[in-house]
């Protein structure tokens, strides 16, 4: 089933005189078949190479056969490896830089960074002697190099590009940048992007993945309604099949939604197992903020690990105007004693609480525009307005 | 990875002997390396930053520190020059923070493990956050804020890679309950210098259950998640409760704070007729005079009763375009600073907690 290395070279070199990009790519790459090929397992694998392949392809396949070489020792050496496929990495920026107007080879260059971002994984993961993410920090340098050379590819038409390849790199800097824990880095990459003439006519899988990461930026950045935007385009985009990744989607949806003032259909979220947010949305509809820390706490590891626990606690000022509001409809007065409050917080378990702290939650719901009124300290009563004293989240 | 061409310092002394000669020889010497007293006599020397050059030699053993030499230089700045009290602080925060930097090249050039590092670097990351207290009311002339934040984060990102190296090693000793006390003390420290910013809370949620049960880091970690969540009332009853050093470095953040509530209060008390009474505010607000106070209204056009006992809130005028007061030295955390002997505490010997 498998043939020599001379097989394999000339299968390269058949791909790369075709500009056929996405054979090269699977020839290149760590998930095709052909990696199980022992005869391709060569420590010094030059002189063969060279023989058959022009500069700089040859330091690419050079590469890639000494990753395969150090992948299948026993143990693995991910550390050597990935050297080598950084060193990959660079030659395709050469190979880039060379072929002016041209885009075939793009498929490669994906390939290559997707397994480089791999590589450093599993480095992380199984290698010691490093600071952690430094692995990944670098193999995002290495991915910075390519991005450069097809961001500035701006003289081809716009068939021959290589700016075309600008998103999928995007995204895979992305996925590195959100592992380490690095989002200012996302910035200048969604500048470039959005600066792009062509932004809208990137391949839709890719345009999804984009989104949901930019989406999920603005939600760090507390811009909500842009982080709303993003993440329904890519929720709705994304084909159903890819339950697990709408899934993933939602998970960030959702919430941010819920701070908008949209609380989630019961039947989507049972669809996509994702029934914390109803318990979740009923007690923030309850008002009941006891209950709403209670469910925090109890899933705190899967929001931590989610990324999405300190969105949620951005939610307890709705609860607590979701709570003010039902005082108002027990009273039914436009004058409400401040007290009152205190005793509601009480009556839902907030034992901690003071008059003080009353107030000056009152004070922040007024200043966010989730009570209309102000409040009259000599009489400790709040004063709301006669129209509209709590005003839909959804206009707010 | 490999160790090569690595370079083990040699001297036991807080400044090599060709640069003590060069710069006796030179006169360069600082105010704080001559003998007391007496002028022109060269006293303690401590070897001076120096830049990395492209044509600078890499440098020899005997150039370079030892480990035990170069903790006793940090003892020796953090505690002699210090408390040394013939100049104003900014020349001490000046001579310390030079040859401060140097010890952390050597740390680089050295290429010592994360134990030796964090030893190294903790007493300077305290160092930097007291200073940066102590002097944060200086013109710009005599101490420039921002360089000292920089240096500030870039040695807390340093010594918190260095922990979380620690804790990837699954062979390594368990550290003492002296090492965890202070790690919880600088993860604090951390937390509070950076309160506001989604990477530091996102790092806190996770980190090992055994600084997350720290009680000194629940309390700094609770602030800060109050200061996310948006409940100010809780960072005001909280942050007094902070031990001395991380009190001194939350208080950096008090003044957008206070000014933040009493945005918050002109929209919520906002009425032309009623008045909120000065002694609330300043409880809420944690200044401690009224006249301090009353300052602080006057800047952003928060108009006070002729007695200055009550304040009137009126959302339309409140100027937000005002610049936020900087920082300043609160009487509250003088008090705390007062009770503590500061070079045991900046060289985390003993916190006092």
């Amino acid at each position: 089933m498998f043939g020599t290395v001379n097989n394999y070279l000339s299968g390269v070199l058949r791909s790369a005189e075709d500009y056929d990009g996405d054979s090269l790519g699977t020839f290149l790459s760590l998930r095709d078949v052909h990696v199980q090929n022992h005869n391709l397992y060569i420590a010094q694998p030059e002189k063969l190479v060279e023989r058959m392949l022009k500069a700089p392809l040859d330091e690419v396949v050079i590469a890639h056969l000494k990753v395969l070489y150090y992948l299948a020792q026993e143990p693995p050496n991910y550390m050597e490896a990935y050297t080598q496929q950084a060193a990959s990495c660079s030659a395709v920026v050469k190979l880039l830089q060379q072929l002016k107007d041209e885009n075939w080879c793009l498929p490669l260059m994906y390939r290559v960074c997707l397994d480089l971002r791999y590589l450093a994984q599993a480095c992380e993961k199984h290698c010691r002697g490093f600071t952690p993410g430094n692995i990944l920090e670098k193999a995002a340098d290495c991915m910075m190099a390519c991005f450069r050379v097809c961001a500035a590819d701006g003289r081809a038409s716009e068939e021959d590009t290589k700016r075309l390849g600008m998103m999928n790199l995007v995204n895979q800097l992305f996925k590195i940048y959100f592992r380490i824990n690095k989002l200012h880095l996302c910035k200048p990459l969604i500048r470039a992007i959005e600066n792009c003439t062509f932004k809208d006519s990137f391949p839709l899988p890719e345009q999804i993945t984009y989104k949901y990461f930019v989406g999920r930026r603005a939600m760090f950045d507390s811009n909500y309604r842009e982080a709303v935007e993003y993440l329904s385009y890519a929720f709705t985009h994304c084909p159903d099949r890819f339950a697990s990744n709408k899934r993933l989607i939602l998970i960030y949806l959702v919430p941010v939604k819920m701070l908008l003032g949209y609380l989630p259909r019961k039947s989507l979220l049972e669809r996509y197992d994702l029934l914390l947010f109803h318990d979740l949305a009923l007690a923030l509809k309850a008002g009941n903020v006891n209950q709403f820390d209670e469910i925090v706490r109890q899933h705190e590891l899967v929001l931590i690990r989610s990324g999405i626990y300190l969105l949620v606690e951005k939610l307890k000022f709705i609860v607590y105007r979701n709570l003010f509001k039902k005082v108002f409809i027990i009273r039914q007065s436009h004058q409400l004693d401040m007290s009152d409050f205190l005793t509601a917080l009480q009556f839902v378990g907030v034992t901690d609480v003071s008059i003080d702290e009353t107030h000056c939650i009152v004070a922040n719901l007024i200043y966010e525009g989730k009570v209309k009124g102000y409040i009259s300290h000599a009489h400790n009563k709040l004063v709301i307005s006669k129209q509209n004293p709590f005003p839909p989240l959804i206009l707010a | 990875m490999e160790i090569c061409g690595l370079v083990r310092g040699s001297c036991e002394r807080y400044c090599p002997d060709a640069e003590a000669k060069m710069r006796i020889q030179k006169k360069l010497l600082n105010y704080f390396e001559y003998k007391d007293g007496q002028k022109q006599v060269p006293g303690v020397l401590v070897k001076e930053f120096t830049r990395s050059a492209a044509d600078a030699k890499v440098p020899k053993a005997k150039d370079m520190r030892t480990e035990l030499c170069l903790n006793k230089t940090v003892e020796y700045l953090l505690k002699d020059i210090l408390l040394d009290e013939r100049k104003p602080f900014n020349w001490v925060y000046d001579f310390v923070f030079d040859r401060l930097r140097m010890v952390r090249r050597e740390i680089v050039i050295q290429q010592f493990d994360p134990k030796q590092t964090i030893k190294l670097l903790e007493p300077t990351i305290m160092f930097l956050a007291y200073s940066r207290y102590r002097l944060c009311a200086e013109p710009i002339e005599k101490f420039d804020p921002k360089i000292c934040n920089q240096h500030l984060q870039e040695c807390l990102n340093m010594t918190l890679c260095c922990y979380k190296e620690l804790d990837d090693q699954s062979d390594h000793k368990e550290f003492t309950l002296r090492d965890l006390q202070r790690r919880c003390f600088i993860e604090a420290l951390y937390q509070l210098f950076n309160l506001g910013t989604p990477e530091a809370l996102v790092r806190g949620l996770t980190l090992p259950a055994k600084v997350r049960e720290d009680d000194t880091f629940k309390l700094a970690f609770g602030i800060c998640m109050n200061y996310h969540r948006g409940n100010l009332y809780r960072v005001i009853v909280d942050l007094p409760k902070l031990p001395h050093i991380l009190c001194a470095v939350a208080a950096y953040k008090l003044q957008i704070i206070r000014r933040h509530l009493l945005e918050i209060f002109t929209h919520a008390y906002n009425n032309k007729q009623l008045t909120v009474p000065t002694a609330y505010l300043l409880r809420l607000t944690l200044v401690d005079k009224t006249q301090d106070f009353a300052q602080l209204c006057r800047h952003y056009n928060i108009a006070l009763t002729p007695d200055s006992k009550a304040v009137h809130f009126n959302k339309t005028v409140f100027n937000s375009a005002a610049e936020t007061v900087k920082a300043q030295r609160e009487p509250f955390i003088e008090a705390k600073l007062q009770r503590i002997y500061l070079p045991e505490v900046l060289l985390l010997k003993k916190l006092w907690l």
